[in-house]
């Protein structure tokens, strides 16, 4: 066999916090990428796998961080932790690169994209202004950006995401580097860019004969791309072996978990795994259990929307306006006890829906008729009773509960809002069972929001819609911000509540494979309209529409070695 | 673009229309009648009698006010009442001498505050750092006044390195002879709170993506400041430039006012101490239209450095 | 929030205790700050002395003329005497030096316009130099003075006399031309600056965040109507504005100055607060609340206010500062406090005088109690934003 390209051993990095605390963010770690190879870095928030890869490209905040001297980085033969700051800086471009999650911030916002993907080319191999630039040409051109003579004026904002990220790449591979490093490269990007994106490194790795070493949480995209997968939890390695192994038959229970619990399209448990799970040994039997999905005519309706348009202005010129269209012409029912999962990718108009039936935002024209009225036309007044039965979960926990209130404050305030809920303590005593009902501990009641973790704050808000015995619930990309494994805790929780107090949902997200999981009937909406509507077996099975089966096609299905055979 | 200039200088008249009101409210309505304030100060019956006429005092609220718009509008504000020159040579005579130190102040300032942000940006957390940062929080303490009394004594009183204050008649003769003391003494004040800022504007940049992005191409520190984080907060400096411009027209009224440099804001103390409106009321006016225009050219200039920014 | 939630304690009886909330994890960051502790430990000083002489405790006489014109500090007096023998070269020493050190003023700037008047100061001494130990000579004025202050009524007739026998011939701080304690003056100077400083302060916040909050808050016609009434106040030049003010308001005093720094003062706190109300309604805690029906009163209070009150914290200890800083040129130039009283600005007024004369411990006094306020109220103002900066949460 031959010589590894990169070989980290033992690699421990603490992080000062304040004067006396030290966090400990890797604990140790050792792992090897061969030359040509794939290698992904998978975990959760707080793995520590983007540490470890900005501790080989000595990126990690001076400040700081401290890396044990016993710690080894070991790249063409050398020790990347021993060599001077001027040979690392020879090295950081050249022979290693790398690329960033986010690719609109990552690129200067002030200088031409032409001109940041030059720069390294005269830093590195000396060229002058114009040699650079052409090369600069044919680099853009190889990443896939049509125009290139014209497109190395431009500046970053004035490309879309997954041409920046293009651009990134082609300022990464212009030395030739012998290893790419990807943090997290298509997580800001939808899912047909994603799926673009990946294949435009596979390609590139195959062409050039570098090593990529592929950080990112999602195995589903790690089945796709990489040889070898390593796998983190709290800054250790749980296990690392050939992806089509690990991924065939993993031997550590958290791998297990993490390949379980995220919801797939071609199956539907009755409940997800969850991590506890599995490290309880009881993970597997769970798949088993299957849950029938599908509406019939039959199921009362409880919500009828007709013909909802949103339009956002903009101006332009001396006097003129620009209208932009966010929802055209959405209809759609709502039966009672029923998802309904809206899909889309960004700018979709999918969450515009959303907060137009809760009023958030007032609808441009349209009805929405629940419970015999048209609530889009009511006053504000008259809406307010109404405001009770439809309640709405957002993306972010971290955004969406008050930080200066306490969580039995959270709980408790739609009821003082509507005057309900009796006196002070029959409140408290409703906030107790809503705690325990989404599975929090009484002691949560005095605590505040900044005492939990993701998972936990999304369970607060939801206990706080739960308190108005809502009708309807919104959920608007609830779970997207949310590490898998407390994802699928979220999603059971969902669906428990629904099968025990008749909720209707309206699930919009952007991920394909949860909005099948969770959903009876999906609608795909694509730049404002409604371009599918069925059924969401028959959705997956046959799509009719040609931007549904583009969406389809763009899911990671997590099999080894698909992208390069694609 | 055209548009958005037309918008924008459309956008001056309502404010323009509400400075006048706020002026002449306080000038017209609160201030009360200014025979009643000039007595002690203009002994003259009948001068008092022709300022009455001027302001139309006994005329209704209306006509006073309709007075001052023309007065506005026709750049006309008749005369000081204290020394009967006319307002708008004061504008002339005064206003070169206050640029005349305003000008290289602000050029000197910007460059050296700029050069020492860059530096203490650049050890962040160090020793250098801490302590340029105390010495300023130090020095931004002591009042102006102080600066002015203590320095004035010791470089040009007890030193005698420079006059102690007046003002010539030769462009040089001022600038390098009677400007040079008050435009020391105005650095040691500004700088401390420039250096602050513009530390503040570089350390947001620190931190961005982008930054360590271009660590990651493999450049040298140099660069990575002097280029690429420089470049970006030029932008919030420039900004910040263009709100102290409209400054340069009222003058550092203290330093003119202690080293007798005859300006625009040793003008303003001596018109409020002899309660002379109509001096105030021009420059007033007029340097919040100057501000507004400014404002403007702020916002276009921010265009030009700032390629994200498109004007609507 | 207290009146919607009453005390009542459910949790008590399952033994938990209350989680501490942002703010007190913000002041435990502030107090293991010891930049931060020294300098609220300087500021309380400073806000018990202001107490103090506000009572009547301490500096109360400041007014009476308690030691001979000009006495001499004698806390600094190793000090002075160093400084004293650095400018003198030679001979001369102790007490009687003072009218000597006048006489050895250096070369002056033939451009010097104060130079007639050293000259005739000159003069005068060396009529008088003989007699020393007389020391009244001291200061040239004396005898205008003492008429001016028969005139005035100010001490009774038999000053010249008696009194002056009575009076001290040197105090910690010195005296000023009156023979009034520089102490006492400093002392009731800092009772006029944080006075102004911390109503100026409130009122401009008050007005400022109000103002900032509604538009902010409700946008669209409100908020063109109080941004227009903002960018009038924006573009008169803050100084010019105040100058402008004070040129009207002909009666001065302390209520008129606290009056024109808050008025002309809010529109930065209201940029500020307008911003910030801008970014937090479109927040999903807040759209949550709307989720739930609560009232634009109860988001923008209840919901909005105590998430962006740091901000405005912040914002009234920077304005302490400036206003303190303000309230000093105002009163320097005239316009502030009126003579009834004493500040820092007025102090530096008759300082500026009195250091040609080398009388330099009025100004070293004012410099001194102002310098060390303002520092320490600046490092806590820095200190309180790092602790409750949001980031750190």
């Amino acid at each position: 066999m031959s010589k590894p390209l990169l070989s980290v051993r033992d690699l421990r990095v603490k992080f000062r916090i304040d004067r006396k605390n030290l966090f400990e963010a890797l604990k140790g770690i050792s792992f090897d990428v061969m030359p040509n190879e794939t290698v992904a870095l998978v975990g959760e928030s707080g793995s520590g796998k983007s540490v470890a890869a900005l501790a080989i490209l000595g990126l990690l905040p001076k400040e700081n961080a401290i890396i044990d001297p016993a710690s080894v980085i070991e790249f063409g033969g050398r020790d990347l932790l021993k060599i001077t700051p001027a040979e690392k800086r020879a090295l950081r471009g050249s022979e290693i690169s790398m690329i960033f999650q986010e690719p609109m911030s990552s690129l200067n916002p002030v200088f031409t994209v032409g001109y940041q993907i030059g720069e390294v080319l005269r830093e590195h191999k000396g060229m002058t202004g114009t040699a650079a630039e052409q090369r600069a040409v044919e680099l853009l051109r190889e990443v896939g950006i049509p125009e290139p003579e014209l497109r190395i004026r431009y500046y970053p904002h004035q490309m879309s995401g997954g041409q920046q990220q293009r651009v990134m790449i082609a300022m990464a591979i212009a030395c030739e580097p012998k290893l790419l490093i990807a943090d997290e490269p298509t997580t800001a990007l939808d899912v047909t860019i994603q799926k673009q994106i990946l294949d435009l490194i596979a390609e590139l790795q195959k062409k050039h004969g570098m090593s990529v070493l592929f950080i990112t949480h999602d195995l589903a995209v790690v089945g796709d791309i990489a040889d070898r997968v390593v796998v983190m939890r709290h800054g250790e390695i749980r296990e690392q072996g050939e992806t089509r192994a690990v991924f065939a038959n993993p031997a550590d229970s958290y791998t297990q978990a993490l390949l379980a619990c995220r919801p797939v399209v071609d199956s539907r448990p009755k409940r997800l795994p969850v991590i506890d799970d599995f490290m309880a040994g009881r993970g597997h039997v769970m798949r088993s259990e299957t849950r029938t999905r599908g509406v019939s005519e039959s199921d009362p309706v409880v919500l009828e929307v007709k013909n909802l348009c949103k339009d956002f202005y903009a101006r332009e010129g001396l006097f003129g306006k620009k209208t932009f269209h966010a929802v055209k012409n959405v209809s759609f029912k709502l039966r009672k006890g029923k998802t309904l999962g809206l899909v889309g990718e960004s700018g979709s108009g999918k969450t515009t829906v959303g907060l137009t039936l809760m009023r958030l935002h007032e609808a441009t024209s349209g009805e929405a008729w629940f419970d015999g009225k048209n609530i889009l036309a009511l006053s504000e007044r008259e809406f307010l009773p109404y405001k009770k039965r439809i309640q709405i979960i957002f993306q972010n926990p971290y955004a969406s509960l008050n930080p200066r209130m306490t969580v039995g404050q959270i709980i408790m305030e739609p009821l003082i809002v509507h005057g309900e809920g009796g006196d002070a303590q029959s409140r408290a005593k409703l906030v107790f069972e809503l705690l325990a009902k989404v599975g929090l501990p009484e002691m949560s009641f005095y605590k505040y929001p900044h005492e939990f973790s993701g998972g936990q704050r999304q369970r607060i808000a939801i206990a706080r819609c739960l308190t108005m015995r809502p009708d309807i619930l919104i959920c608007d990309e609830s779970v997207s911000a949310l590490d898998v494994s407390v994802q699928a805790q979220v999603l059971n929780l969902l669906q428990d509540l629904q099968d025990e107090f008749g909720l209707s949902y309206i699930f919009i997200s952007h991920d394909l494979a949860v909005v099948k999981y969770m959903s009876d009937e999906v609608m795909v909406m694509n730049q404002g309209e409604v371009v599918e509507h069925a059924d969401s077996d028959t959705l997956y099975a046959s799509p009719k529409d040609p931007y549904t089966k583009k969406l389809l096609d763009s899911i990671p299905r997590g099999i080894p070695g698909a992208a390069a055979h694609a | 673009m055209t548009a958005y200039i037309i918008r924008r200088l459309w956008q001056i008249v309502p404010t323009m229309a509400g400075v006048i009101l706020l002026i002449f409210l306080l000038f017209n309505v609160v201030g009360g009648d200014p025979a009643y304030l000039l007595a002690g100060k203009i002994s003259n019956a009948e001068q008092i009698a022709n300022i009455r006429k001027q302001l139309g005092i006994d005329e209704p609220y209306w006509y006073q006010l309709l007075l001052f718009v023309k007065q506005v509008v026709t750049f006309d504000f008749g005369q000081s009442w204290s020394t009967n020159e006319a307002v708008s040579s004061i504008f002339a005579t005064r206003l070169p001498n206050s640029l005349l130190i305003g000008v290289p102040l602000l050029i000197l300032e910007t460059i050296i505050a700029i050069a020492i942000a860059l530096v203490v940006a650049y050890k962040r957390g160090s020793l250098t750092d801490r302590s340029v940062m105390v010495s300023c929080t130090v020095a931004q303490s002591i009042s102006i006044l102080v600066y002015i009394i203590v320095l004035q004594y010791v470089l040009a009183y007890k030193l005698g390195w420079f006059p102690v204050q007046g003002w010539g008649n030769g462009f040089f003769e001022n600038l390098f002879k009677y400007a040079a003391l008050p435009i020391i003494i105005a650095l040691a004040v500004s700088l401390a709170p420039n250096i602050r800022l513009y530390r503040t504007f570089l350390l947001d940049e620190v931190n961005q993506d982008y930054v360590r992005t271009a660590r990651a191409k493999g450049l040298s520190e140099n660069r990575v400041m002097l280029v690429h984080v420089l470049r970006n907060a030029a932008i919030p400096i420039i900004t910040n430039l263009m709100i102290q411009l409209p400054g340069l027209l009222v003058g550092l009224f203290l330093i003119e006012r202690f080293f007798s440099v005859p300006g625009i804001g040793r003008e303003v103390i001596l018109a409020v101490e002899r309660s002379d409106f109509p001096v105030i009321k021009a420059i007033t006016v007029y340097v919040a239209l100057a501000t507004m225009l400014a404002n403007l050219l702020a916002d276009l200039l921010y265009k030009a450095v700032d390629p994200r920014v498109e004007l609507k | 929030m207290s009146a919607a939630h009453p005390v009542m304690n459910p949790a008590a009886d399952i033994g938990i205790e209350r989680s501490p909330g942002l703010w007190s994890l913000a002041w435990r960051r502030l107090m293991r700050d010891r930049v931060a502790v020294a300098s609220l430990i300087v500021v309380v000083a400073f806000l018990l002395l202001a107490v103090a002489s506000m009572f009547g405790w301490v500096a109360k006489n400041w007014n009476s003329e308690i030691a001979v014109n000009y006495a001499p500090p004698t806390l600094f007096k190793s000090l002075y005497a160093a400084a004293t023998e650095a400018t003198k070269g030679e001979g001369e020493k102790g007490p009687e030096v003072e009218g000597l050190a006048v006489q050895r003023q250096p070369i002056v700037n033939d451009r010097d316009p104060l130079r007639s008047i050293l000259d005739e100061l000159r003069a005068q001494l060396g009529q008088g130099a003989e007699g020393v130990e007389e020391i009244k000579i001291v200061d040239p004025l004396a005898d205008v003075i003492a008429e001016l202050k028969k005139k005035l009524g100010r001490v009774d007739g038999a000053i010249e006399d008696v009194g002056e026998d009575k009076k001290a011939p040197h105090l910690a701080f010195g005296a000023d031309k009156w023979g009034r304690s520089v102490w006492d003056k400093v002392v009731k100077g800092t009772e006029t600056s944080l006075l102004v400083g911390f109503a100026a302060a409130i009122l401009a916040t008050v007005i400022g965040t109000l103002l900032g909050a509604v538009a902010g808050y409700f946008g669209g016609k409100t908020d063109d109507f109080l941004n227009w009434f903002y960018s009038i106040f924006n573009s008169i030049p803050y100084i010019l504005l105040v100058l402008a003010i004070a040129a009207v308001l002909q009666k001065k005093g302390v209520l008129t100055v606290v009056l024109i720094l808050g008025l002309t003062g809010w529109t930065s706190i209201f940029r500020v607060v307008r911003a910030e109300y801008m970014k937090h309604k479109a927040r999903d805690y807040v759209r949550a609340a709307n989720a739930i029906g609560a009232t634009h009163m109860r988001r923008m209070f209840t919901h909005i206010f105590p998430n962006i009150s740091h901000v405005v914290l912040v914002q009234l200890s920077l304005y302490v500062v400036i206003f303190i800083k303000s309230e000093v040129i105002l009163s320097y130039l005239g316009f502030g406090v009126g003579v009834d009283t004493v500040s820092w600005g007025s102090m530096l007024n008759e300082a500026q005088n009195e250091l040609i004369l080398g009388y330099w411990w009025q100004l070293a006094a004012a410099t001194l109690f102002m310098a060390v306020l303002v520092t320490a109220f600046s490092l806590f103002t820095d200190a309180l934003r790092d602790a409750l900066d949001p980031k750190l949460k």
